[in-house]
Formats: structure tokens, sequence, C-alpha cells
């Protein structure tokens, strides 16, 4: 399965080398996240491996690495507290589950905090017992007197001692315990510190393979360039490859129904002859064309809903009383826009269907289900068809959707020969699945007291996590939030922080109104309703203290603050925006981010700096605009990217209050950044931002 | 994550594998060659007359050209110069005289007056034309593709 010549697979996680070579075999893509390294980490700790001798697999796509525990994330309802639910198991209810879902998904800021925790921990501490009940009965001494480092058995009292694997075939025959004892923090050797990242060296040297430099063997490669029609849901009426077959290089040109490819000796040359091939769309079904279009079926959506229509999706109080007897009320309609994902790496698959199999390789977040997807697309049944993933090139929640997938399996059986289908910028600005628009309208009303007596909010795109958009963590009496469901135009995609991006706009800048309607400071307004919940109460005052806030007088900057969980991690975040030119640029971010634990600090402080230069670019730039059915962006030049120089000073501060199930670190850092921006622009200029992107606004 | 859109779908999808019910064969496929074999020997006039249709609009070809320019450049009448200045109008301008940007030095002294072939030679390679601009992305080695940008600079002009 996933041991070669001179290895032993102790149990489905880890094997161990002739040469006494450790290696993880994780199962989530690595996609700049630095998941591999850390979850090998992981292992390595509990198994007392020397990580210097510690290599990672990543597991084989053949239907038996699933993530059981991100399953069960994905699956238990949401009401449910992680801890009460997930319990240290191999092969229980939900790996089946897994199983026939295709659950190896890397999402959902859950790799370390299910699979990191509930399997690779285990698998090493299990791999740890397994060795040591071998040596004992080899030794004829007691497990328990027996010790390990650094990939080494010891017996002390007879001087006996072993590299681990002078033992791996006999402990892979020793019985599995099920619940072995973990670590607890003062005995980790490994986690918690910032050890350098397996994958860096080879993405520094250029040896780093990713999806798009796939190279099968055994035939000549073939380039394919492809065009959807340009309306989602549209298929080809008609196609004209009278000029296009007559260019360099091609060798077919399809319609596929849903797409038109051209395939030829190399990517230019397919492309060169895409752009000569002429196609004719259907007609859009949706009535959706343009982006006025769009916010009016919204607005239509919230119109229709009033004070007391739609799903009500949490409820605390009477949120309608008490606004009615509120001292000062307050109303406000907030929106903000499609956004792509962009990842650098463009979408790309290449696939070999021969003799009633298929290989396929590909950058994908999900490549079980990619697996099925493709088998579906060209009839073979799924064990037939391997997909190899190596490195993600970016995704963001991109490759969550493996359309592009069954695309190339399809090109593939049509040629019968291998192809290697690359997608062009604009194809996926334009045609890919996208962060929903939406609009919310908020009531709110403080007492005479000047506290927040009343919240209601009511908006349009559910999606997930459910609890994005309930602000449980503020201590209000009355609230109500209320959802009326409304028509996208363009598909839905999980988009780095799902529903917490805009959901985190909404509410924390919602909150500030709140607060200098009181006539408060925004953090200590902030503050004032934390009294139940001393996590974000400290995550807050670390924030604080680290941005100085509240000692800004004299400066040409201002302070902007929101804080937010989502995914089980508390973040807080400062923004200093100087607007002295007139428009915005944001100088310096602090970030403060309590997730129970951090396994890696460096790697979990890249991933929230990584974050707040994604959500930058989104509250600054990202916006897709709508005409005639089809998105107008197409490339970097219409959807643009911070630029180095744009970049702020970011600071992190980790807290490890420990007394949790430990949060994620890929999306936590996204949702407080935009808020943290425009609280920071008004308390500059008195202008409340109520949508997104920023910029335009000051052009 | 789409949490529980994904879940529903990996299930549907591995109950319709099960099916095998919805494989999806080309509508149309044209086979030109075989991969390794020569290009068919009417390609080269026809690449050629295909090039020619190409080239006809070079307004056209020249704005989608410019994509890359974009990035720094805005065209818009009135529009705010960003990284670079806005080029509405410059086919006739003396070179650095577009209010409110920030040039170097060496490009407002340069006493240039951009027509097509100042604009050829610069876009050709910037610092050997003018030492000391600030563009110091851009150069475009193609000199079709020059053309076809400076059509459509000469294009940005008031009717």
């Amino acid at each position: 399965m996933a041991s070669g010549a001179g290895e032993e697979l102790v149990n489905s996680w880890v094997k161990i080398g002739a040469d006494n070579i450790i290696t993880a075999i994780v199962p989530h893509c690595e996609m700049g996240q630095g998941v591999h390294s850390v979850l090998a980490q992981m292992l390595a700790d509990e198994l007392d491996a020397d990580w210097a001798n510690v290599r990672v697999m990543q597991a084989p796509t053949d239907g038996n690495y699933i993530v059981s525990d991100t399953a069960r994330m994905f699956a238990a309802p949401f009401t449910l507290n992680a801890a009460d639910w997930i319990e240290p198991t191999y092969d229980g209810l939900f790996t089946q589950i897994g199983r026939l879902a295709d659950v190896l998904i890397t999402g959902g800021s859950s790799s370390i905090r299910s699979t990191g925790q509930y399997q690779m921990r285990i698998a090493g501490a299990a791999a740890r017992v397994m060795l040591k009940e071998a040596a004992a009965k080899a030794w004829d001494v007691p497990a328990d007197e027996i010790t390990t480092q650094d990939s080494t058995l010891t017996h002390a009292g007879s001087g006996k001692t072993a590299p681990y694997a002078e033992f791996a075939a006999a402990a892979a025959e020793q019985s599995m315990p099920s619940s072995p004892t973990l670590k607890t923090p003062d005995a980790y050797r490994l986690m918690g510190k910032s050890i350098p990242r397996s994958d860096i060296p080879a993405k520094v040297n250029g040896t780093a393979q990713f999806g798009i430099d796939a190279e099968p063997g055994g035939a000549q490669l073939a380039y394919a360039a492809i065009r959807r029609p340009l309306v989602a849901g549209t298929q080809i009426l008609s196609m004209d490859a009278s000029d296009a077959q007559t260019m360099p290089g091609v060798q077919q040109v399809l319609n596929m129904g849903d797409f038109a490819a051209i395939v030829a000796d190399s990517y230019w040359q397919a492309q060169q002859a895409l752009a000569l091939l002429k196609t004719e769309f259907t007609e859009p079904e949706s009535d959706i064309l343009s982006t006025a279009d769009q916010f009016a079926r919204f607005t239509a959506a919230l119109d229709d809903a009033g004070d007391t229509g739609g799903d009500e999706a949490a409820s605390k109080g009477d949120a309608a009383a008490a606004f009615e007897e509120g001292a000062v009320q307050l109303e406000a309609e907030y929106k903000v826009p499609y956004l792509a994902h962009a990842p650098m790496e463009p979408i790309n698959c290449t696939a070999h269907v021969t003799d009633g199999k298929c290989d396929i390789w590909t950058s994908t977040q999900v490549p079980l289900m990619a697996r099925s997807a493709a088998a579906e697309a060209i009839g073979l049944s799924a064990d037939d068809i391997t997909v190899h993933h190596p490195f993600l090139g970016g995704a963001f929640g991109r490759r969550l959707s493996s359309e592009y997938v069954p695309m190339a399996a399809r090109i593939a059986k049509a040629t019968g020969y291998p192809v290697k289908m690359i997608w062009s910028r604009e194809e996926d600005t334009q045609k890919s699945n996208y962060r929903p628009a939406d609009i919310v309208r908020f009531k709110g009303a403080l007492n005479k007291d000047g506290a927040l007596a009343s919240y209601a909010s009511l908006f349009t795109q559910r999606h997930d996590p459910a609890e994005a958009s309930v602000p449980s963590m503020y201590d209000i009496p009355n609230t109500q939030v209320r959802v009326a469901e409304s028509e996208l135009h363009l598909p839905f995609a999980a988009w780095r922080s799902v529903d917490h991006s805009q959901h985190g706009f909404f509410t924390e800048s919602f909150i500030d109104e709140a607060a200098h309607a009181a006539g408060a400071d925004p953090l200590a307004f902030r503050k004032s309703m934390l009294g139940k919940s001393p996590r974000h109460m400290a995550v807050l005052s670390k924030v604080a203290e680290m941005s100085g806030w509240g000692a800004d007088g004299g400066s040409e900057t201002t302070k902007g603050v929101a804080i937010v969980e989502s995914f089980g991690t508390v973040v807080a975040q400062v923004a200093e925006v100087d607007m002295s030119k007139g428009s915005p640029r944001v100088t310096k971010v602090w970030a403060a981010c309590d997730a129970g634990y951090v396994m890696n600090p460096d790697g979990f402080r890249n991933q929230i700096e990584g974050g707040i230069v994604f959500a930058l670019s989104a509250a600054l730039y990202g916006e897709l605009d709508l005409a005639d059915g089809a998105v107008v962006q197409s490339n970097f030049h219409d959807y643009k990217m911070v630029r180095i120089n744009e970049c702020p000073d970011i600071e992190v501060a980790l807290i490890n209050s420990g007394d949790v199930p430990i949060g994620g670190a890929g999306e936590p850092g996204v949702p407080p950044l935009a808020p943290a921006v425009t609280n920071a622009i008004f308390a500059s200029t008195g202008k409340r931002l109520r949508e997104l992107p920023i910029a335009k606004q000051f052009a | 994550m789409a949490l529980r859109e994904i879940l529903a779908l990996g299930i549907g999808s591995a109950m319709l594998v099960s099916c095998g019910s919805s494989e999806q064969p080309p509508v149309e496929q044209i086979v030109v060659k075989e991969p390794g074999a020569a290009d068919p020997s009417n390609s080269a006039s026809g690449a050629a007359e295909a090039g020619a249709e190409a080239g006809a609009d070079l307004i056209a070809a020249g704005k989608a050209a410019f994509a890359v320019c974009s990035a720094c450049h805005a065209v818009e009448a009135g529009e705010r110069s960003a990284i670079g200045p806005n080029l509405y109008g410059i086919v006739g301008r003396v070179a650095g005289s577009v209010e409110g940007y920030s040039y170097s030095a060496a490009m407002a002294g340069s006493g240039l007056t951009w027509d097509a072939a100042e604009l050829d030679a610069f876009i050709a390679n910037p610092s050997a034309k003018v030492p000391g601009t600030s563009m110091s992305a851009g150069a475009v080695s193609d000199p079709e593709r020059r053309a076809a940008i400076i059509a459509y600079l000469t294009s940005l002009a008031p009717e």
C-alpha cells in the first residue's frame, strides 16, 4: 500500500525504514500552509522520533487514507461542541462515513486540530507503544521499563539499546492500542516549537513539484487550452474551427458541450489556436445579468422578509421590543461584492486514459472527490483511477471544487493520449466559483446607559460555518439573526474563512457604529460586552497593549479594531491607517490570537500574516462585477492584489490559553482585517464605509 | 469550508459512479493530426491567413497587449494617474506633462514629444531611450506587439 522494500508500515500513518528513517504518512494536501511538516512534527513527537531523520509522504489516494476526524467536523451538527464528540478512534463510524463521502479534504482550517490531534498524534503514540511491546518480548523485560528517545529504544536495567528499525517488523505484529496515552504539553519536545518547515528547501531551490509540473512518462504529452461559456450555466451552441484547426501544432479541436478545447503540441500553440476558435453559446436562463440585477435581487428578498420574515438563525430575548424601547436607534445596510480566489498556480489537470484505467495529476484540496468526479465523467469505476496530487500553488478554497478534473479526463479519453489542460488566468477569474456578494441590514439600539441592548441582522447568504453571522461572544441581551435566502448568479465557493469573510466585516463594522453612537472608545465598548467571554477579553487586551491603543495623539495615523472568532481561534486585529494623502494606506497591523495551543508558532504566524495580506487585497481592491451575465474582471490588472510596497508591517502575538480544543490557523487571520481597516478610516475621516472594496471609494 | 455542500456532493458523486450513467463524450471531435506528426501541409498558409485576420484589428490587438501595461497606466480621460502616468492623449503630447504625476527628472527633462517612432523606441527599451526613467518594467521586444500597442495608444484621444 504505502510501504516499499526495506520499509515496515507500523500502522497506517507511520513507516520505519531499515536505515531508521521514520516516514509520516500525511493525508492532507500541502498548499503553502505548511501542514505536511507540522503533522509530521506532531506524529514524531508522540513517537519520540529523531526529527533529523523524519520524512513526510503524501498519503496515497486509494480510498484507504481518509481524514475521518475532518469527516466528523463536516458531518457533525454544528450545535455540538467539538469536545463532546471528538474522541480518539481508529476506524469508527466516522471513518466509514468518510469513505462513502470521499472525505479527503484539506480545508476548514482543520488539518492540525482534527487530523493532527486525533490521528497523527495517536498514530505516533501507538507506534511507540508497539515498538516497546516488541522490544520487551525480545529482551524479556517489562515494556514499561523501556524508554524511548531519538528513534532509539533503551532498557536501562539490562543495558540493552536498539534503533527503532530493529523492531519495526515485530512492532507491526503487535496489537494496535486504540487509545494510547498522549503527551501533556510539559513533555512535548517538538510540538509547540517553531521547527523549520520540511517543504521549504525544495520550494527555494525550485525542485518542488506542483500539479502543473506533471510529466507523465510513457507517451508524448499534449497540451489543452479550454474555453467555457462566459455566462455560468450556458452551453456551446455551435463551434467554427475553420481557422483554429489550421494553426501550427494543433492536434484536435473538441466541442465538449459545456466547453471547447484545443489540443496541441505545446500550450502556447493551443492558446493561439483557441483565440481563433469561434464559439456561440446558448442564451442565459438567469435574468440576473448585471451587478445591479444581483443586488436588486438581494434587496427584494430582504424587503420581502421585512421585520419578521426569513429563517431565524439565532435569537435571544426580544430584539424588536428592545429596539423600540432604545434610547438611541441605529439602522445600517452593508454590502460586499463577489470575490475570486485567484490562486497563483493556474487551474490545471493532466490526465491519461488507457486500457480502462486513468491516471490524473492535479492540484486539489479534494483528491477523492476529484477521483469520483472523473470516474463518473468517463464511465470508469473510482478504483480504476489514480489521482496524483503534488503540492498546490495556492488554493484558498478554489480547489475544493474539482470541476476541472473531469474536464481533463474527458479530453484525455477523447484523445487516447496524455493531455495537460491548463486554464488561462481569464478562464479562472471569469468562469470559476466565488465568495458570494451579499447585503445585510442591521437594526440596533443603545439603552439610556449607552450599552447595546438590541442587535438584529438580516442577510441573504448563509453557507458555512453556520455560527459566522452570530455575535455570540458579545453579551447583548436581545439578539436576532435572520436569513432571507436569495438566488446567486455565480456559483458559490468556500473562500478563505467562508461566511466569516463577510460577516466579520458586517458585525464588527456595526459594533463600531454602536460604539461611536454611544460616545465610547471602540475597544472599551467591545470589552464592556465580553464579561462572559474571557478568552476574547484577553485577546482584545493583548492587541490593545501591543498596538498602544488610545495613545495616538498628534500622529497622522488612526487605528481601528475588530475581533472575530473563527475555526476555533479568536483573533483581534488593530489596523493603523494613514489618510494624509487622501486615500488609505494601511501602515501596520497588530494581531493577537488565541488558538488554545499553537503547534508550530512560526507556521501559525505565517498563516495569520498571509491571511492579513490576502484579506487586505480583498478589502482594498477585491470586486467582481457582472455585465451581460458574465464576470467583467479578467486578470490581475483589474483584479488586483496588494503589492509589496502596500504591505503593512505585521506583528502577531500568540496566546496559548490551553483549556479548549485547539483552533485553526489558515483562515482566522482573514475576517477581522477589513473591519479593522474601515474602522480606522472612520476614526480618521468620519466616513463610515458600508461596502467593500475600499480603494475605489477614495479614487 | 462549504461543509454540508461538499459532503452532499461527495456522497452524490459516489452514488453516480456506481450507476455509471453520466459519461460525457465530445459533441464534436476534429482530429487534425496525431501527436508527434508534422502539421498538415496547408497549415503554414492557413496560419498566415489567420494571422492577417487577427492583425486586421490592430487596435483590438493592441488593447489586449496593453493589459499588462494597465497594471500601472490609466487610460480613461481624466482618470487619476496610478503607478505610471495616465496615457490618454499620449500621442502628440510633450513627455513629462501629465498634471499631478510625479515624473523622474530624466523624463521631465527629456524634451521628447511622443510620436509613433519615439514611443516605439521607448517601449522597446525604456531605460536606453530615457536613461533614468522610473519605468522599470514593460519593455516590449516584439515589434509587431509594439506597433499594436502604439495603434491602441493613438486611439486614446478625443474623437
